[in-house]
């Protein structure tokens, strides 16, 4: 297609949806009024980012191909480490595991629904377009004592979590004021900050930084001091890997009043789906996203740009921002497979014909650029990795 | 050993599915891994009893083989009679 014939970009699906919560936000408790298509949209914008069908947009790592049984599988391989499970996921020692077209061959001699419990159990990102999700889009899993907060108290947040949909929520509490801490690790860091210093910006700034090494006790009991200072927690672990860092959500909820603890996983924080991987395309997949559009006429792909990163990354604000004004402690688990059919159901009972004609346009878009979105200024610094971290372990490990 | 073969051991409750594997005997709580469980436990041996860990990936230092916990038990793993050690967590993905 001749570049000047480039076809106008059509609306990210839900945009409209996310607007919704956010205008809420604004209407319930102070959020300065954003937009949902700018939350949803700036990645791709910025990243020039077009519209790729059966390929994930952007660095296209996720890829959408028929199995044996005619139904569409997802499959996510942005960790070169992840292609070592290939061999385990097909059964076949031998295939190229570099080669999206042998993986997708393989992806043919395999039924869809085989290939994701499989995959799940390798803790591959994996999903299909059929699949209902499999735990609840906002799970309370714990409810702790409650804290009344005096007037004027700014809340504390500790925000562990990494890419986007976590980071995403966190950026929303720092506009609603709150003062918020993110936190890394010292072996596993948020990669964004390197590959994608645009999209980390925007949803890093004003936050301060603390690079923690967890193999140090001495670190890591600071870290669970701040941690009984904070009010809001975001983590997106699974939560086997929380309690191999040393992290007891449970026992830190009983210890502390008030608490609002918001897990972020793929599809579920408890029984067996908390194993399973999840990331914003393939998470968009298996909430129904792909099916829909297709049921709609748009065909075969992904819906936006890793949707379910911006629209967990919304409702977990939401979620966190009610939860605190309740005072009462509690662990939210949230499912972003689940989230994304949340947000599709909620969306078609608010006016049909508009979304289905929204995801139509589309899957039909294929080659269009992402839609252009004001880009955000930035109003503060993006704090240097671990720039804060002495300022704030030392002063808990003191307490 | 093809990839994506579950193993069961015959010593303890641990369960593996192979990554990678060469011709060696794949050995939990010191005894012999299969894909079936024996009717008859064989003894946990105390130089293989450290325990597996849910979703930790094993290896052995030439990296000819790797397995992955999908079920925790006593035992702990080896190959020919060479403990098989932990794998360092995986980095965070960067993007999609």
């Amino acid at each position: 297609m001749p570049a000047d014939r480039t076809p106008p970009a059509p609306a990210i699906p839900l945009a409209r949806w996310a607007d919704r919560q956010l205008q809420a936000m604004t209407t319930w408790h102070g959020l300065p009024r954003l937009d949902g298509a700018t939350l949803m949209g700036e990645r791709g914008a910025n990243g020039g980012y077009t519209i790729t069908g059966t390929t994930s947009a952007g660095l296209g790592g996720s890829r959408l191909m028929p199995a044996r049984d005619g139904e569409w599988f997802a499959l996510t391989l942005i960790r070169e480490v992840d292609r070592e499970l290939l061999p385990a996921l097909f059964g076949d020692a031998a295939i190229d595991t570099g080669d999206w077209e042998a993986i997708a061959a393989a992806v043919l001699r395999h039924d869809a629904r085989d290939l994701v419990q499989t995959g799940r159990t390798l803790g591959l990102p994996v999903a299909r377009v059929d699949e209902t999700p499999a735990s609840p889009a906002i799970d309370v899993m714990l409810r702790g004592e409650r804290r009344d907060r005096p007037e004027g108290h700014r809340p504390l947040v500790v925000d562990l979590s990494a890419i986007w949909a976590g980071p995403l929520s966190g950026h929303l509490f720092w506009q609603a004021g709150m003062e918020v801490l993110k936190v890394e690790s010292l072996t596993r860091p948020d990669l964004i900050r390197r590959d994608d210093p645009e999209t980390f910006d925007r949803i890093n700034q004003g936050k301060a930084s603390l690079l923690v090494d967890f193999t140090d006790d001495a670190q890591k009991v600071a870290l669970m001091a701040l941690i009984r200072r904070a009010d809001i927690v975001i983590e997106a672990s699974r939560p086997r890997a929380l309690r191999h860092l040393g992290i007891d959500a449970g026992a830190l909820m009983r210890e502390t009043p008030g608490l609002v603890w918001l897990s972020i996983t793929g599809h579920g924080a408890s029984g067996d789906p908390a194993d399973w991987v999840g990331i914003g395309n393939d998470c968009g997949v298996a909430g129904g996203l792909t099916r829909a559009m297709a049921d709609a006429g748009g065909g075969i792909g992904y819906v936006g740009d890793a949707i379910a990163d911006p629209l967990t990354g919304i409702v977990a604000a939401r979620e966190g921002l009610s939860a605190l004004r309740s005072g009462v402690a509690q662990q939210i688990g949230l499912s972003m497979s689940a989230i994304c059919a949340m947000a599709l159901a909620e969306e078609r009972a608010h006016d049909r014909a508009m979304i289905d004609a929204e995801l139509c346009a589309w899957g039909q878009a294929i080659g269009a650029p992402f839609p252009t979105v004001s880009p955000r200024a930035l109003t503060a610094p993006v704090r240097p990795i671990g720039a804060d971290t002495a300022h704030y372990l030392n002063a808990f490990a003191r307490c | 050993m093809k990839p994506g073969t579950r193993l069961k051991s015959a010593a303890c409750d641990t369960e593996v599915m192979v990554i990678r594997a060469a011709e060696g005997q794949i050995e939990c709580g010191g005894a012999p891994m299969g894909e079936a469980k024996p009717a008859e436990a064989a003894p946990l041996a105390a130089d293989f009893s450290a325990g597996t860990l849910m979703g930790k990936r094993y290896v052995d230092a030439a990296g000819q083989y790797e397995l992955l916990c999908v079920k925790p038990g006593k035992g702990s793993l080896s190959v020919d009679g060479q403990a098989l050690v932990v794998k360092d967590a995986k980095p965070l993905p960067a993007s999609d």
